[in-house]
């Protein structure tokens, strides 16, 4: 999508006219030079789009021999076209990112390290280390983080308010979650429910599985998953209790629900729950779909409190191997998390900038729902555990055979024991292909 | 060859674009993924040359391909009768002196128009979610509505109706077909007191059978092929439960949500097969059934 703003529309008005001669009198030397025009791909939401847009309009008036066009997608569709732009080497020069899906990027060598540009184009010295650390893979810098980020339960804080219940937003445990949920679900109109129902949420697990001790659930190696089927069986049984106690929808409604990304979907935003599980950049996006104010928790916990979320970067802006100028791709990069008039834009929308200066400024001027993400994120310090290695290959395949296998249970087609082998079988198979 | 290059040249300088076209972006990249079928091409790096692993893979281990196969097979058995069945009732409605004719015919076939498009998938998610239109009618009814898109068990059904909805070009190619039956052998059976049932099992559907093959083997292929609304219904992913899996979306994910650009090649070969094989039953079958006004014998 290419948005026209004043500057680039009188760059290609001149340029039509072929009239040089006239813009160098006006004094804008721009014309007479050559223009690197650079794509910048991300996944976004409604209001991530407009700032980012917005950001690229601020860079195109800065640097007028770059012109930045952006394009953009919804998560899951983000990731098909860009196979297909990997088949056509006609990537966008600036590619986002995020860790769980990096490493196989890094690794098929889809993009190229920013080690050479550091100290040139791109300035790391005021990157925090766990940004610039989660950025390398494979010993090089291949990712600059937009901001810092971590899972969230995201409540509508009225219908948690009405419903007569507290709960600590940082110990809270499962159990909590299931007094809190049923009483929304009893305190609603009929149709309006406690919690969104986690039973299809990979993520999800993928906290449940790190409470219960697991850092990451493929084994080291890659090649194998770590986990057991009893843990799943625990997992499931723990989300059927919450369902049959009312606290989240229908199992059926739920199935319907299952792997979709997009903010729009979610229970909080839609009405039909009081309680969704997100991450923390998405706050921001989720608030802005929304009437009732928003509220953050950590994920809850199991009764010891283990940590089974961590801190981590929340997408990388990268450098993908078909850019047409690296030179500029890393210039507006650079800017995209240093440049001030550009960072104040994009906000928190993203996740904490991971610059410290940035950081600083943007603190006077932030939205309601930024500061209730600045507040979560400055409350779980503590209480989460350390970065998971980066996933293997086939860890989206994997989520995807998660989402679709854990429908059986939410439709009552197959016993949970059954439905846990039969993922793990599946699991199993697609890593060893991977 | 001088001589014919005098003759021809001017012809082929015509077809040229159609013949550049034709050899690099349809034979092109046929040939090309023949070749892709049987390596192992991540689209990122370079194809590794495997034989026929993908081939054996898929006919023995792979259970989604088998299941593609179920949902696929489900459907084209499914709509293509329904699909035919519906056009034929409606193209004989049509077939009539009445007024304003041709506004009716271009209003049944605005669904085709508008069928293969995203909107109206869409739409239909809609139409069919759990408080969506149909429903709130089941409701009215007195029934309560199934979960139409997340019940495994109905939602092949949706897309199937989708299918049938749009019956518009069959549709017109039978008005077309109604129309060049001689009016004589229907007034010839009037004499001998044939009802309207023996009228068009005697006289309507062997009259119409060569067009009835056409759309036959026409709606199979298209039905075969059927990805559009089948992605936007499902998620992109064949949800719920595979149950809309479609062989051309399973292909269609191999290829570029798991980089597997040459299994899903070789995913792409075995439906071309298949498509093949059904519509050369089709021709073989059809010299016991399809006859043409022209011949004798």
């Amino acid at each position: 999508m290419t948005r026209l703003n004043r500057r680039k529309f009188m760059s290609r008005a001149a340029a039509a006219a072929g009239a040089t001669a006239a813009a160098s009198s006006f004094g804008l030397p721009a014309f007479g030079q050559e223009v690197s025009r650079i794509r910048h791909g991300w996944w976004g939401n409604p209001e991530r789009d407009r700032r980012t847009f917005e950001v690229i309009d601020i860079f195109n008036g800065k640097h007028p021999n770059i012109e930045v066009v952006g394009e953009t997608l919804g998560f899951n569709d983000y990731f098909t076209r860009l196979a297909t732009q990997i088949a056509g080497g006609n990537m966008p020069d600036c590619i986002q990112q995020g860790y769980g899906v990096m490493q196989e990027y890094v690794d098929r060598g889809t993009m190229i390290p920013l080690t050479e540009f550091v100290g040139n184009t791109i300035d790391i010295s005021d990157v925090d280390e766990s940004g610039l650390s989660a950025g390398t893979f494979n010993g090089e810098l291949y990712g600059l983080t937009i901001g810092a980020n971590t899972m969230a339960t995201v409540f509508n804080t009225a219908l948690v308010e009405a419903s007569g219940e507290t709960f600590d937003s940082v110990t809270w445990t499962y159990d909590d979650l299931k007094r809190v949920a049923t009483a929304i679900s009893g305190s609603t109109p009929d149709g309006v429910y406690g919690t969104d129902d986690s039973t299809a949420d990979w993520g999800a697990f993928g906290v449940f599985a790190g409470q219960n001790g697991f850092l990451s659930v493929f084994s080291d190696d890659g090649e194998d998953m770590s986990i057991d089927a009893d843990l799943i069986i625990e997992y499931w049984n723990m989300w059927k209790e919450m369902r049959d106690a009312g606290a989240t929808p229908p199992g059926a409604d739920s199935a319907g629900l299952a792997g979709q990304a997009d903010l729009t979907v979610q229970g909080v935003v839609t009405g039909q729950t009081a309680i969704t599980y997100a991450w923390s950049n998405q706050i921001v996006g989720i608030q802005g779909l929304m009437q009732d104010k928003v509220g953050a928790a950590m994920r809850p916990h199991l009764p010891g409190g283990e940590p089974g979320q961590s801190v981590q970067p929340s997408q990388f802006i990268c450098l993908s191997r078909d850019t047409v100028d690296a030179e500029a791709a890393t210039t507006y990069m650079n800017a995209f998390i240093h440049d001030p008039d550009m960072t104040a834009v994009l906000g928190m929308e993203r996740g904490i900038p991971e610059v410290s200066s940035v950081r600083q400024m943007l603190a006077p001027t932030m939205s309601e729902a930024e500061a209730t993400t600045v507040e979560y994120f400055d409350s779980i310090q503590g209480h989460v555990g350390p970065l998971a290695p980066p996933n293997p290959a086939g860890a989206r395949e994997i989520e995807e055979a998660f989402e679709r296998i854990a429908v059986n249970i939410l439709l009552e087609r197959q016993s949970i024991e059954d439905t846990a082998n039969q993922f793990l079988q599946e699991a199993r198979g697609i890593l060893r292909r991977a | 060859m001088r001589k014919f290059l005098a003759k021809n040249a001017p012809g082929y300088l015509f077809l040229s674009p159609w013949l550049l076209g034709f050899f690099f972006l349809a034979i092109g990249p046929i040939v090309t993924s023949f070749y892709l079928s049987f390596t192992k091409y991540d689209i990122a790096t370079p194809p590794r040359f495997i034989g026929i692993e993908h081939y054996e893979y898929m006919f023995v281990w792979d259970a989604r391909f088998w299941q593609s196969l179920k949902v696929t097979f489900a459907y084209v058995f499914m709509s293509v009768p329904g699909t035919l069945i519906f056009a034929l009732a409606v193209a004989m409605l049509l077939d009539r002196q009445i007024r304003a004719i041709g506004t009716y015919r271009a209003l049944f076939y605005l669904p085709s128009i508008l069928g293969g498009s995203i909107a109206v998938a869409i739409l239909w998610r809609q139409l069919f979610s759990n408080a969506g239109v149909i429903n709130s009618i089941v409701e009215l009814v007195g029934f309560e509505g199934p979960y139409w898109l997340s019940d495994p068990d109905y939602s092949l059904y949706t897309l199937v109706i989708l299918a049938v909805w749009q019956f518009g070009s069959p549709m017109l190619i039978f008005l077309a077909g109604l129309r060049a039956i001689p009016q004589e052998l229907y007034e010839a059976a009037e004499i001998d007191a044939a009802g309207p049932f023996r009228k068009f099992f005697a006289i309507t559907l062997p009259m119409l059978a060569p067009v009835v093959f056409f759309n036959l083997v026409l709606q199979m292929i298209e039905a075969f092929k059927t990805f559009n609304s089948a992605f936007i219904i499902s998620d992109g992913r064949g949800n719920p439960l595979d149950s809309l899996l479609f062989f051309t979306l399973y292909l269609y994910n191999e290829a570029f949500s798991f980089f597997r650009m040459g299994y899903a090649s070789a995913l792409a070969w075995v439906l071309l097969a298949i498509i093949g094989f059904f519509t050369a039953i089709a021709f073989a079958t059809s010299k016991y059934w399809v006859h043409y006004e022209n011949e004798r014998g």
